[in-house]
């Protein structure tokens, strides 16, 4: 059921997500537009959120925003404080910008890096995770990365539990995607894309993601004519074979990253799977350590030993 | 002993790699039925392209886990690329001896050929050589008649059915491979022609004919009725003569049109992504399906070339497909699912959006109007064989598959 609508300001809202950032700029959504974004938001009962560009938004924009509930996609170095303070999602593009941004507690900071500088992060990430309620790692650049890295992945997620075990175990709870979430998590909590939110356009078209709109892939429908998703099984993940039968709850499971690695929604690609798998192992770890050190957990969590990085090896092995 | 003959296995079914080399785009035919919208005269694989994919494939031994290997030769009609098949099969037989692959004593070399210059010196030629390791496969249709009414040789002019051109080398195939089968495909002008083509066939002396109706959505209101028709006409034919002693057709089966357990049977049909087809340009497919010749709307599916080698992330939606991802509801509930197929590619195709996860139910009437004759043709047949106390119980249906026989 959809929940969310998601709602870039403009052609140049930021990334928050895999799909890369717009060079396009000053192109804000017509306010005419972003009026019937509001009520069709309204009608169908949709919880708004609203993707901010890094230039300030124009006046009569800013207003149709703050008329409505609603949560803000920020980037770090938009230009009006007073508008950034009251940010639940703040965007990053380096480490560095991270590490210097003025942090406030309550906030979830999304980092948006390569796989390289995400490894190259140890010191920086140390220092965050003291600092920060929660911390989104995307890694943008999941393609490019070969098998023969996964190790270090593994080795880079591994140096980060006894600091997170440390802290948990002093009371102070921070939220790692990449480590922590699994811990909670009693199925799968992906992305869900098509089935908890969708993205209108600042044309006033429906999209999948901004990621399927930002690439300039087919709408799936428009504020006049409403919402047709085409073969909309394909994003429930009782129709993703693979996933169905994974464990790596935390997985993004992004289906826009799906689609252009492997052609297909529903199929992610080995890559992704393998990097999921490590970050689900290494939260197996540290749920040991939380159980060894008699650190509260939710109740009726265990992550199995398991034998293979890529579910697609037990379907394959059957 | 069996008084019902069974349906010969593929060789070394599910042990098997099954590489396609698409020589050619042309064929001496224009059937009408013929799924490749995009045949033509001039893509024809070069020796450089076929030597390229043969040393990827050898090669790369770790990738292929299959214990054995089928070399499949497909065109448009392969066997007019002979000279190049010929030299394809001389260099993967020297290429596995030199290199110890596990291959070099569990391959064969597939043919399905119109039938057309099977007697030519050449492919006789060929034949002879490779005689241990050859499967054939002509394709007629059945009676002139019924033969004519699609597999017409191409070109313009009053159109000219090819059956005279084909049936004449029937002898010399069967003599060459006495369990020869062939393959005969029913689109919706064939349907009157059913039960006479497959009695024919039989009496040219094909004892197993392999017979589906097209994937494609090219059937009329009332087909199915018409079809059930022909088939009960069919059973009757083969139960009162004896036929099933001796000779199989794939329409009559004892496993179809039962409801299918969605654990257990939640198997994909199609073997896309787990065979390997390649074309003239040195391209990967993941089957010939996938081919531009063979799509009608969709881009071809390429996962990866000669060269490069093959993008494993591309496979991965073909090698996770299962039955219940990409059936709508109506097929996964379906009381009567079993041996209903489906071809990938033709999904592809006709699917809404870019997805091979998107099954097409085109034949689902024909496949109910299937599952109805073939009830009726082992009731008949159980009760016949009851009668002549050939079978030890006496409570059968076609439901039943506990039957003994005595």
């Amino acid at each position: 059921m959809l929940k969310y609508l998601i709602v870039p300001l403009g052609a140049n809202a930021i990334s928050f997500c895999h799909y890369p950032n717009q060079s396009i700029k000053d192109s804000f959504t017509d306010i005419d537009t972003l009026h019937e974004i509001v009520r069709f938001s309204m009608l169908e009962n949709l919880y708004i959120q609203f993707v901010y560009p890094r230039e300030e938004l124009p006046v009569e924009i800013n207003d149709v925003v703050e008329s409505v509930d609603h949560i803000k996609i920020m980037p770090f170095d938009y230009p009006v404080k007073e508008t950034l303070d009251k940010a639940q999602i703040i965007v990053f593009d380096s480490w560095t910008d991270l590490y210097d941004f003025r942090l406030k507690l309550d906030i979830t900071c999304v980092i948006r890096t390569t796989f390289k500088d995400l490894l190259e992060s140890g010191d920086i990430m140390r220092e965050l995770l003291h600092r920060l309620s929660r911390l989104n790692v995307v890694i943008t650049d999941i393609e490019s990365v070969s098998e023969s890295q996964v190790i270090a992945y593994k080795s880079f997620l591994d140096s980060l539990i006894p600091l997170l075990s440390e802290l948990y175990s002093q009371g102070n709870a921070v939220q790692f995607n990449l480590i922590t979430d699994r811990v909670i998590l009693k199925d799968m909590n992906n992305c869900n894309a098509a089935v908890e939110s969708i993205t209108v356009s600042p044309d006033g078209l429906f999209y999948i993601c901004p990621g399927f709109y930002s690439v300039g892939m087919e709408n799936i429908g428009s504020l006049t004519d409403g919402i047709f998703i085409k073969n909309h099984y394909l994003f429930d993940i009782n129709h993703a074979p693979i996933c169905k039968i994974c464990d790596a709850y935390q997985c993004k499971r992004c289906v826009w990253l799906n689609q252009r690695v492997t052609r297909e929604v529903n199929t992610p690609g080995r890559i992704q799977c393998l990097l999921a798998h490590c970050e689900r192992n290494a939260s197996k770890n540290f749920l040991e350590n939380l159980k060894s050190d008699r650190t509260p957990i939710v109740e009726g969590i265990s992550i199995a030993e398991i034998d293979y990085l890529d579910p697609l090896d037990c379907i394959i092995n059957q | 002993m069996s008084a019902i003959k069974e349906q010969q296995r593929p060789w070394r079914e599910s042990r098997t790699k099954n590489i396609t080399f698409i020589v050619t785009k042309d064929c001496q035919l224009a059937c009408k039925y013929c799924y490749l919208v995009g045949k033509n005269e001039s893509e024809r694989m070069e020796w450089k392209i076929a030597k390229a994919a043969i040393d990827y494939i050898l090669i790369h031994e770790d990738d292929f886990k299959d214990d054995s290997v089928v070399w499949d030769f497909i065109g448009g009609e392969p066997f007019l690329e002979i000279d190049l098949v010929d030299k394809i099969c001389d260099y993967i037989k020297t290429e596995m001896f030199r290199l110890n692959h596990k291959w070099f004593n569990s391959y064969r070399f597939s043919f399905s050929t119109n039938g057309i210059n099977y007697d030519s010196e050449k492919v006789q030629r060929y034949i002879e050589k490779n005689r241990e390791h050859l499967s054939i496969g002509i394709t007629i249709d059945g009676t002139k008649r019924k033969h004519d009414l699609n597999r017409i040789w191409k070109g313009s002019g009053p159109e000219r059915g090819s059956y005279d051109d084909v049936v004449r080398n029937i002898p010399l195939w069967l003599s060459q491979f006495p369990d020869g089968a062939t393959k005969v495909t029913i689109s919706s002008a064939d349907i009157p022609y059913i039960r006479e083509s497959v009695l024919h066939l039989y009496s040219l002396g094909i004892k197993e004919v392999n017979i589906n109706v097209v994937f494609e959505n090219v059937w009329k209101e009332g087909d199915d009725k018409l079809f059930e028709k022909q088939l009960i006409e069919l059973a009757d034919e083969i139960i009162n003569h004896g036929y099933y002693e001796d000779h199989a057709c794939s329409f009559f089966s004892e496993s179809i049109g039962k409801p299918l357990d969605s654990k257990v049977d939640n198997q994909n049909w199609c073997g896309a992504g787990r065979m390997l087809a390649v074309d003239a340009k040195g391209l990967f497919y993941p089957c010939t399906r996938f081919a531009a010749y063979s799509l009608r709307e969709k881009k071809p599916i390429v996962i990866g070339n000669v060269v490069d080698g093959i993008n494993n992330d591309l496979l991965r939606p073909f090698l996770s497909l299962d039955r219940l991802s990409q059936s709508p509801r109506e097929c996964i509930e379906c009381e009567v699912a079993s041996g209903c197929a489906w071809c990938q590619g033709e999904n592809y195709d006709s699917a809404d959006t870019d997805t091979i996860y998107q099954r097409s139910v085109a034949i689902c009437k024909m496949h109910k109007a299937r599952v109805r004759a073939n009830n009726y043709y082992w009731n008949k047949l159980f009760n016949k064989l009851e009668s002549e106390e050939k079978l030890c119980s006496t409570s059968l249906t076609a439901r039943d598959n506990n039957y003994k026989l005595c």
